[in-house]
């Protein structure tokens, strides 16, 4: 089983290189250091702001009946009345990986025992622990999930993250997740100003196969993160009227 | 010659009228957040004179004053992104300031209102501003 989706990951990621063009420097080894932000070729745009995949993912009865609840935040396209997307309406936190539909920029900070992304969006922070430990058995439900990471290659840093709890979604459309959600991130480093990012969601209460997907990232050496605070900034919209 | 009283009081009439006439000119509300508020698929672009910049998050805020065809002032309100991006872009705080003449360009609010999203942006040196950054 598990080398069968290794060879369904393979497949449909391969090709996502071939959209890119490689025109920097070559890429630091096993160093991701830097702010990095999405930018996504024109061929996927026009939906990548907002999901995954211009397919639907194949959902559960159960993940069905809670996708139609959802009213989407759709690439922003939106007002207040019309969604009832959670990071929109409540300030909750994203979640993983509904954090990329946010259109700001994140950054990888390197120690020996740990990574860190800083998301310029309301602080959030991610501890990818990567001293060997295994993902935890029995994790307590967290709104960014448990994670742990390793080098594949000296261009490839693999991420992987459970302990989610079952408050987010997974991209703006609203598409649901249970508290069984395992992320996995490979971030592929092809040359210095450029990446992919590959996720594969899998969730055997929410989808009947992984849902796999392929962004691209840009390095931006000038960028420093700033402050965006949903709660102080977002949330109280009478502060607009004047 | 005036007593203390109604120099109080015409002091007190003008600071009112000067506060309502604030509250008029600055009318637009911005309840939009997300563009589905805007009508993408036209473009309005008026002249006018900046009356206050709110560099705020989720999106910064231009209002500035328009003279109408009949010799009238109108209140207009015009938002760009969000101020992080805005200074990747080489804005400040201080870009714009009141009394600043600018040319602005973008989709208008659905609802009528003198309110813009902001896709042009010709600043008080004649010079289109940088709206995004890179």
């Amino acid at each position: 089983m598990r080398r069968s989706l290794g060879h369904l990951v393979s497949a449909a990621f391969a090709m996502s290189a071939a959209l890119y063009a490689q025109t920097s420097a070559p890429a630091p080894s096993r160093d991701l250091t830097g702010v990095w932000m999405i930018r996504n070729p024109a061929a996927i745009a026009a939906y990548a702001g907002a999901t995954f995949t211009k397919d639907e993912p194949q959902l559960t009865p159960w993940a069905e009946a809670k996708y139609k609840e959802a009213k989407s935040s759709n690439g922003g396209k939106y007002t207040l009345d019309t969604t009832n997307d959670p990071v929109i309406t409540k300030c909750d936190p994203p979640g993983v990986p509904r954090v990329y539909f946010h259109p700001y920029p994140f950054e990888f900070v390197s120690t020996p025992k740990y990574t860190l992304m800083l998301y310029e969006y309301d602080h959030m922070v991610r501890r990818i622990y990567t001293d060997g430990r295994p993902l935890p058995a029995d994790p307590d439900p967290t709104w960014m999930g448990s994670s742990v990471g390793h080098w594949e290659d000296g261009a490839t840093f693999v991420v992987d993250t459970v302990g989610f709890n079952d408050k987010t979604w997974l991209d703006r459309l609203g598409h649901p997740h249970s508290t069984q959600l395992h992320v996995t991130e490979r971030f592929r480093r092809t040359d210095r100003d450029h990446m992919l990012l590959d996720f594969t969601m899998q969730d055997p209460v929410a989808l009947v196969k992984p849902w796999m997907a392929t962004f691209y990232l840009e390095l931006r050496p000038k960028w420093e993160l700033g402050e965006i605070s949903c709660s102080g900034d977002y949330l109280d919209f009478k502060k607009f009227e004047k | 010659m005036q007593s203390y009283r109604t120099v109080l009081r015409a002091k007190l009439l003008a600071l009112w009228a000067g506060t309502a006439a604030v509250l008029m000119v600055s009318a637009p509300l911005l309840a939009h957040h997300g563009t589905a508020a805007f009508d993408t698929g036209q473009t309005v672009t008026v002249k006018g004179t900046v009356t206050d910049f709110q560099y705020v998050n989720p999106h910064a805020q231009v209002y500035f004053k328009v003279k109408n065809d009949k010799g009238e002032e109108e209140a207009w309100q015009g938002e760009l992104t969000a101020p992080n991006k805005l200074s990747r872009a080489g804005w400040t705080k201080h870009t714009l300031t009141p009394g600043d003449s600018i040319t602005v360009g973008g989709n208008p609010a659905k609802n009528g209102e003198h309110t813009l999203w902001i896709r042009k942006l010709i600043g008080p040196d004649g010079q289109a501003l940088q709206l995004f950054e890179d």
